[in-house]
């Protein structure tokens, strides 16, 4: 159970990092780049965090680099939403 | 370094809700449902960060909060979806 939802979450983020750089390359929003590189942080996070729990054994912990690429994604959106979007 | 966990997810929450409250901003202003599901999901997001402060990380229960994270990503996944099929009809 545990390990479905690791990979689903891995790869939602994956598809939604792929459709909205799809539709930022279409329309040329700068709000689709943004929220598109912010995808790209969190679909690393999730892949760093199967990687973690399911294929490295417990003595090893990602937690921490996966803490920090979901903050550099939320910081990239917040970024090109306060300098770029509004 | 529990001290340091806590910290950061602290910061990712209160950057998800300041992302919350600009699309938010954005859904009022364009009255466009893309912005509505984004301002949603990132509300998702940030109590999944809040969650993931309060359990502990031996708790078993722990994977749980990622059911919530995966409810946002499919939250988004929706919000495009339901972008493009209106861009179709028009």
């Amino acid at each position: 159970m545990a390990e479905a939802v690791y990979i689903l979450c891995a790869l939602t983020s994956v598809s939604c990092a792929v459709l909205l750089l799809r539709a930022w390359k279409r329309t040329e929003s700068r709000l689709l780049l943004w929220s598109g590189l912010c995808f790209v942080g969190q679909a690393v996070s999730n892949v760093l965090l199967f990687v973690d729990l399911v294929i490295l054994p417990e003595t090893i912990s990602l937690y921490l680099p996966r803490m920090l690429a979901t903050l550099a994604s939320v910081s990239v959106l917040l970024y090109g939403l306060i300098w770029d979007a509004s | 370094m529990t001290l340091l966990r806590s910290m950061l997810n602290g910061a990712v929450a209160m950057g998800w809700l300041a992302c919350a409250l600009f699309f938010l901003r954005f859904w009022r202003q364009s009255n466009e449902r893309l912005f509505g599901f984004f301002s949603l999901s990132f509300v998702v997001l940030a109590m999944n960060s809040v969650a993931s402060a309060l359990i502990d990380a031996q708790d078993e229960r722990h994977h749980y909060i990622y059911v919530a994270r995966l409810v946002a990503f499919l939250i988004i996944l929706y919000a495009i979806w339901d972008k493009n099929r209106g861009n179709r009809r028009r």
